[in-house]
């Protein structure tokens, strides 16, 4: 219990550094006035532009300290109140724009992640099965090749081949089409996040497979005379998974960073192509929402990650 | 052990690692990069910001042919010229990056892991906010509210890198903290300056170095990644930069596809490059394999 408790206190204290780092970087090295108003900021000789000045310091609270701005931020933060975006009439507020825009990166990172272990895992069992033959060689060649293949560069050449050059796949997303189709369409995208973590994946049980398999139990399973798969899959899997576990709660990161590519090379209106738009646009409170909410996910997902490993491994928790 | 101590084996019995032929077909490849980077402007290339505009071709983007190995782009820009000065800002800030995220992560780290105590938990915690981040997310957030160019970005990036490169470090310097030689340099008076410099910094460095290559690899693909995004340094040539503008528009990728796919051959094939070299670079320094 008390190894909870400590994971769960750590986890909410990285969650107040994480956003005092993310709130003071944007208004310390950034210029919040200016992204209210544009150009009037800088012009404090109209006595026009002085008053609006005036009054969006007050309604933004800039006339106040940085930490209670901060507290005042954060308090609204919690209750999932993320303020109004900076264009012209403040509408739709940043949760409405959160809300219809998350589930597309998350079903996005969802598919990918999937795919990813779906993929890794037996690619891996069949590689650590032949370790050392030619096939198991030509599979570490090729995990070689997709991992030092960027994913803006896998976006591009699934694009070029599967959209453009056979249509197979879709072009755009569309974000009224059915169920099914939506799907379909983030078919490529997830793809491009998917297949380097795969191999990333893949090169990492191999490893712990190989190490498993010359353990002295699977030899008892062997001369038991139980078939190579039933060992392969049933008894040297498990005690394999440990750090297949850590690393697939770790690369959620990288997963979140690819689906900000993806959406902007398949044009999926999700939170990471809403990111770089608002970065374009100075859209101050999308840019903190988004990036706090992104954040914490990765914090919560690795304090999960934690507790599943207690699960596997009761071990952990002293 | 004993009679076998008395005759010394046969040198052909050692197992000497080799690093391999791989290992050095990858060290040319960067090293043809980095002279292409460093040269570039005196090397008999292409200006890579002139428009070879040529009228009985029609309007550009030109296909691949020899006056352009690689093709022009929608401007009648050389292609190859461009792909090769994409490597300098894409090699510079990805070995600036790296070189600053190894001097302080590398430093943080063992001081940590020496030291222990209070100044591990404040850094340990530090490291730890950090990777907090998806990196992505961060460095666009950092690059976004900066003026960027080269030394910014590859600070940014140097940055990113602190966490993870400074973990492994104080990982490594805890496994020396507590070694017979420190007691032993301890026990004579040794200052912890120099135990550090002298005693623990040549056996963690060596371990680490292996890991520039890989290091560097990541830095050059985030950087890609980053101009891409259009959130690496504003003006210049960068490979991010120039598969962005080739794939932007469905219509030129699919008319004119050279102009995305040459510069991502050439990012391709150097981070393949630092990662394999990296790679064996780091079997070949793992004592644990060596077969003694």
């Amino acid at each position: 219990m008390r190894y909870y408790v400590q994971r769960v206190a750590l986890a909410i204290l990285l969650l107040l550094a994480v956003s005092m780092l993310t709130f003071g970087a944007l208004n310390i090295l950034g210029d919040p006035l200016f992204n209210i108003l544009g150009p009037v900021a800088g012009d404090v000789n109209n006595p026009d532009s002085i008053k609006m000045i005036a009054l969006a310091k007050k309604e933004f609270n800039l006339d106040r300290a940085l930490p209670v701005r901060y507290f005042i931020w954060l308090s609204h933060f919690v209750r999932g109140d993320f303020g109004v975006t900076f264009s012209s009439t403040g509408q739709p507020p940043v949760s409405g724009v959160i809300s219809e825009r998350l589930p597309r990166t998350i079903s996005l990172v969802f598919l990918a992640q999937m795919f990813a272990i779906l993929v890794s895992i037996p690619w891996a069992i069949i590689a650590a099965a032949r370790a050392g033959k030619i096939s198991d060689r030509i599979s570490t060649i090729n995990a070689f090749f997709l991992v030092a293949m960027p994913n803006f560069a896998i976006a591009v050449i699934l694009k070029f081949v599967f959209s453009l050059k056979l249509g197979w796949t879709p072009i755009t997303y569309v974000a009224d089409d059915p169920l099914h189709s939506r799907l379909f369409q983030l078919l490529l995208p997830s793809l491009t996040i998917g297949l380097p973590v795969a191999s990333v994946y893949q090169r990492l049980l191999r490893t712990d497979l190989i190490t498993t398999l010359q353990q002295d139990f699977i030899l008892l399973a062997r001369t038991k005379g139980l078939s190579k798969t039933r060992i392969l899959f049933v008894h040297a899997l498990r005690p394999s998974l440990f750090s297949f576990i850590t690393v697939v709660g770790l690369n959620t990161g990288a997963l979140i960073g690819g689906s900000i590519v993806a959406e902007t090379v398949f044009r999926i209106p999700g939170i990471g192509s809403t990111l770089v738009e608002s970065i374009f646009r100075n859209d101050f409170p999308v840019v903190l929402a988004i990036v706090m909410i992104v954040a914490s996910a990765f914090v919560v997902i690795n304090l999960l990650v934690d507790f599943a490993y207690t699960l596997i491994d009761p071990r952990v928790r002293r | 052990m004993s009679t076998t101590s008395v005759t010394p084996a046969p040198e052909d019995a050692i197992v000497r690692k080799k690093l391999g032929f791989g290992f050095w077909l990858c060290v040319i490849w960067v090293g043809l990069m980095a002279f292409i980077a460093i040269f570039a402007p005196v090397l008999p290339l292409k200006s890579p910001t002139a428009n070879f505009i040529n009228s009985a071709q029609g309007r550009p983007p030109y296909a691949p042919s020899w006056s352009h190995w690689f093709g022009t782009d929608k401007d009648a820009r050389d292609v190859f010229s461009r792909s090769l000065y994409g490597a300098r800002i894409s090699l510079t800030v990805g070995f600036t990056a790296i070189t600053a995220g190894f001097l302080i992560g590398g430093s943080l780290g063992v001081i940590s892991g020496y030291y222990k105590g209070w100044i591990d938990r404040i850094s340990s915690f530090g490291f730890i906010v950090l990777l907090s981040f998806p990196s992505l997310v961060l460095a666009i957030l950092l690059t976004s509210l900066i003026d960027r160019n080269l030394l910014t970005v590859s600070l940014v990036l140097g940055l990113l890198s602190i966490a993870p490169v400074g973990r492994l470090a104080r990982a490594a310097t805890l496994q020396y903290a507590d070694r017979e030689f420190v007691l032993a340099a301890r026990q004579i008076g040794a200052t912890n300056r120099r135990i550090i410099i002298k005693e623990i910094l040549p056996n963690v460095a060596i371990p680490m170095s292996s890991l520039a290559l890989l290091g560097m690899a990541v830095a050059v693909v985030a950087e890609g990644g980053l101009a891409f995004l259009g959130f690496s340094v504003q003006k210049g040539i960068t490979w991010g930069g120039l598969i962005q503008l080739g794939s932007d528009a469905s219509k030129t990728l699919q008319d004119a596809p050279w102009i995305a796919f040459f510069p991502i051959l050439m990012l391709f094939l150097t981070v393949l490059s630092l990662n394999f070299a990296g790679d064996r670079l780091r079997t070949f320094f793992d004592v644990k394999e060596t077969t003694l």
